[in-house]
């Protein structure tokens, strides 16, 4: 294993699109996630819950938790995306650790999709909160002088995000690699559980952080919401 | 010396250079963060809890910027794009 087998490599190519092997794990991860949901679902029991189950449950209850610590609401048509979220990007990063897996996230192509999809949630529900004008008009806020900045900030936070959990990634992977090649057995096992540590801490920032800018293109809905029931 | 030995040499020191610089900052303000955090720790004890599961966070994200210095570093070491254009 040397450094260059961290990159993603061509597996064969799609109608003249090459088609790297992280495409492969992603979708692996997807089905995976997909049958452990079906299954947990389908076995949904409200007396005698299965330890799988308890372990969803405390998984929703604590993006429920992160919800209202953070924004002060709660806001329950978000935990679905975000529970997806956190499970699909945990999952990918830690995949590494199984043998002849790699992390799907050490591809950059796999960082920028899922950083879309965050910055495709923050037009959706800002969208829905608002309405179309009222989103638009966030972005010459405070001032019309500010539009290019407002624009820049908004795709500057995706690249961020993106950049982000791509290095962590591709950081843990390389600096394995490199020590595997200078101590194979046991070397790189204290940086190996690091790695672990920090991938499923980026699956949480990258989701609080999805999750802040979303918060953030809703607006104040809730002082809105006060004031009219005062007003009332 | 041939260019491809130059280029080599170059790039070898830059990379080196800049990881040691650019990781400097990030690191010595994780450790303000820290240092702060493990004071109100002790000082209360009540919402430790609180403090130390933001703390992970907020490390996480000041290491991101220690991590775009590595992602130069990387793109010049493995993916440099001025190899193509010297026709090395």
């Amino acid at each position: 294993m040397s450094v260059e087998s961290v990159f993603p490599q061509t597996v064969f190519r799609l109608l003249g699109i090459p088609v790297k092997d992280s495409v492969l794990q992603a979708l692996f991860i997807v089905l995976a996630l997909s049958i452990f949901a079906v299954v947990t679902s389908r076995r949904y029991r409200v007396w005698g819950p299965r330890p799988w189950q308890l372990a969803v449950e405390y998984l929703v209850e604590t993006i429920e938790n992160l919800i209202r610590d953070t924004s002060g609401r709660s806001l329950p048509q978000l935990v679905p995306f975000l529970t997806t979220m956190i499970l699909f990007i945990a999952t990918a990063n830690v995949l590494g650790i199984i043998p002849l897996l790699q992390a799907p996230t050490r591809d950059l192509n796999t960082t920028v999709a899922l950083a879309l999809v965050a910055l495709g949630s923050w037009i959706y529900y800002g969208v829905q909160s608002r309405g179309i004008g009222g989103y638009v008009r966030s972005f010459v806020e405070p001032v019309a002088l500010m539009l290019p900045l407002n624009i820049l900030g908004f795709f500057s936070r995706a690249l961020s995000m993106t950049l982000r959990l791509f290095g962590n990634v591709v950081a843990s992977e390389v600096i394995g690699a490199v020590l595997f090649a200078l101590v194979p057995v046991l070397g790189p096992l204290p940086l190996t559980i690091l790695g672990l540590l920090t991938s499923v801490l980026q699956a949480l920032v990258f989701t609080v952080l999805t999750f802040v800018f979303i918060v953030d293109a809703m607006g104040q809905e809730e002082e809105r919401a006060e004031t009219t029931a005062s007003a009332s | 010396m041939s260019e491809a030995a130059q280029f080599a040499i170059v790039t070898t020191i830059v990379v080196g250079a800049a990881i040691v610089l650019g990781t400097i900052a990030p690191v010595l303000m994780e450790g303000r963060a820290v240092t702060r955090a493990f004071d109100n720790m002790a000082r209360q004890p009540s919402v430790a809890d609180r403090i130390r599961g933001l703390l992970f966070v907020v490390l996480a994200i000041l290491e991101s910027g220690a991590i775009y210095v590595l992602l130069i570093c990387l793109i010049l070491l493995f993916a440099n794009p001025f190899e193509g254009m010297l026709g090395l």
